[in-house]
């Protein structure tokens, strides 16, 4: 395996908006940057073929910050807004008007007809902070905006574990190619890890369709995995969530929908909303997500998001937010099949268990570790959260890296490279062993099995075993055939790391809360709302810890 | 399985080689019809389909993943 050496100041890991942000930023700011993503920065990641709404405050719309920030506290987010703690949640919405304005220079149309449009995740009659945008090419804006700025873009390089000097700051990465048997070591005093979310941990939505998920494999928490091993803190992890959008077809977005949640015979099964309403949409789905696989599951049927009563301007509003919200494969395949979305009434479903906690980073981007940042869906959720922080981190890196010296990365982690490159080699070099699919679908069996709807101390303690077994398995057998199923490989390493991580979490937090309904435990502990739970890596042993949100 | 390429419209630019978020046509090589090496890791975002300069690309979704309605 051919090695190959990368220097720079600030490394971004993944060419997302949150990496793609912090790239822009850091090198406004004077610093050396490289951006190393797995697929291609033009199209990559959740925001690959565009996002339809960007949550945000404007001053001219909203009016009085406070009477805002009052509002905010409803919808899909409010759980996760308590989370963040309040100086983070109110550094977001201080600056999405700054990136708002900001996209629209660049060339991402921030309005609608002219003026800012806002609709959906809002409940009638109440404040919407969801401006509706152009996004379907968005990616390529925020690349072409990199690249003028001398940011060097890798594609094809998946980043998989971080190198730390002996002070334990961060010094490099490595990578390897994902087209060609290469490993890159990347000397950098700033890391900005921006890989997304995490799919792949628990089972697609549909029997035969592995890769049919709210998140596709590719997006596969690799931040999540290497700074858990490099000894930062992970939250929450155990808190998994349930997302829900068309059948069989599953996508997310699905405040872009507008049409009424009905049952088979044709009654609303929320109290919102009796017609089609543009800008309110049927936040019946927000309140639960839940309800579409409870509705199948005690055998009151189907329930369908139906488009009947649409007017045709509103019919064509939704399908030009639909385009830009990446549902483009999915109308084209309504389209070929003949069928007239006005009339349409497309059942949903609810999605595959997910999860959602993520790096624990404060609004500057800073981990625990000197020189590591984290902004993005790697941290929390939504586009405008990873613009503002991916900017935040990118800021607060460059400033960083002026302060401490680099470090003879190769030199100093000599036998850790050489270490990492044999194991590499010898995936590659096995002739008989687990492919990476073999693994994958053993994590999600183990996880659905042990940590799924229904967890307990006796559960979440075998699970606890049997991936420590998969995990030895995996990490000494793996095989691959080429460069690509090496990604994968990694890939899958990296979910069996976070699902053992998901596991200790969920044996330590006994209580029920949300979707993790422990039967040993059924009370929410109300001593525990306001605290964040931490898993880490100390001296190789998953530890937990709880801390109060600030 | 997706994506389907029409070989008679397709000029061999690469694009959709260049841009597929999961590397579905790993293996091809520009000026050539490219290959879809691993059709199960399609996320049919339809990424191919809107960047390709010849449109010559679709997407058939796959049996298990019809889209249900009444």
């Amino acid at each position: 395996m051919e090695l190959e050496k990368k220097q720079c100041d600030i490394l971004c890991v993944g060419g997302g908006i949150a990496g793609l942000m912090a790239a822009i930023q850091a090198s406004e700011s004077g610093a050396k940057v490289m951006v190393a993503e797995k697929a291609n920065t033009l199209r990559s990641g959740m925001g690959g073929m565009g996002n339809d709404h960007f949550q945000c405050y404007i001053p001219e719309v909203h009016g009085d910050f406070d009477f805002f920030w009052k509002e905010l506290f409803y919808g899909q987010l409010v759980g996760t807004l308590q989370k963040m703690g309040r100086e983070y949640v109110r550094y977001w919405f201080e600056n999405t008007f700054d990136i708002v304005k900001l996209w629209d220079k660049w060339g991402i149309p921030m309005k609608y007809e002219g003026k800012y449009e806002f609709a959906g995740h809002g409940f009638p009659g109440k404040q919407l902070n969801h401006l509706k945008y152009s996004g379907i090419n968005q990616k390529p804006v925020l690349t072409k905006q990199a690249l003028s700025r001398g940011v060097e873009i890798l594609n094809r390089v998946m980043v998989f574990d971080l190198l730390k000097g002996k002070d334990g700051s961060i010094i490099g990465a490595l990578g390897i190619s994902t087209r060609e048997d290469k490993l890159i070591v990347f000397e950098a005093r700033g890391v900005v890890l921006g890989t997304g979310g995490c799919g792949g941990i628990y089972p697609s939505v549909t029997v035969g369709a592995n890769n049919n998920r709210g998140h596709p494999l590719s997006v596969s928490g690799d931040g999540r995995a290497m700074a858990y091993r490099a000894g930062v803190e992970l939250v929450d992890l155990e808190l998994t969530g349930r997302h829900a959008g068309p059948k069989y077809f599953y996508r997310v977005g699905q405040a872009t929908w507008v049409g009424v949640l009905r049952d088979r015979l044709g009654k609303p099964i929320g109290p919102y909303l009796t017609k089609p309403d543009r800008q309110y949409h049927d936040m019946t789905i927000e309140v639960n997500k839940g309800i579409f696989e409870e509705y199948k599951n005690s055998g009151k049927g189907p329930i369908y998001m139906d488009m009947n009563g649409i007017s045709k301007q509103d019919l064509e509003y939704m399908v030009h937010w639909l385009k830009n919200e990446g549902n483009m494969g999915l109308l084209n395949s309504l389209q070929e099949e003949g069928l007239d979305l006005g009339k349409l009434a497309i059942e949903f479903q609810t999605s595959d268990l997910s999860v959602r906690g993520g790096i624990v980073a404060n609004h500057r981007g800073e981990t625990s570790v000197n020189g590591l940042y984290a902004a993005g869906d790697e941290v929390w959720g939504t586009i405008s959260h990873a613009a503002v922080f991916g900017r935040s981190a990118g800021e607060n890196a460059a400033n960083y890296v002026t302060k401490v010296k680099a470090v003879d990365v190769e030199a100093e982690k000599k036998t850790a490279i050489e270490a990492k490159k044999a194991q590499l080699e010898e995936i590659r070099a096995r002739k008989d062993g687990p492919t990476w699919s073999e693994a994958s679908f053993a994590l999600q069996q183990i996880m659905l099995d042990y940590c799924g709807q229904v967890r307990s101390e006796n559960l979440l303690g075998a699970g606890l075993d049997i991936v420590g077994r998969l995990k030895k398995k995996a990490s000494s057998g793996l095989m691959a055939e080429n460069a690509h199923d090496l990604v994968f490989c990694l890939q899958t390493l990296n979910l069996i790391d976070i699902g053992e991580s998901v596991l200790t979490s969920a044996y330590d937090r006994k209580e029920t809360r949300g979707l993790h309904v422990r039967v040993d435990y059924t009370l929410t502990d109300p001593l525990l709302n306001n605290k964040l739970h931490l898993v880490k890596l100390v001296e190789g042993q998953p530890t937990t810890t709880w801390i109060e949100v600030e | 399985m997706p994506p389907i390429i029409d070989e008679d419209k397709c000029n061999g630019c690469g694009k959709c080689v260049e841009i597929c978020p999961n590397d579905v046509f790993f293996g091809s090589q520009r000026g050539e019809v490219p290959k879809v090496t691993y059709p199960d890791q399609c996320w049919h975002e339809n990424a191919c389909v809107h960047d390709c300069p010849k449109e010559a690309i679709k997407l058939r979704i796959p049996l298990p993943m019809m889209i249900i309605y009444k």
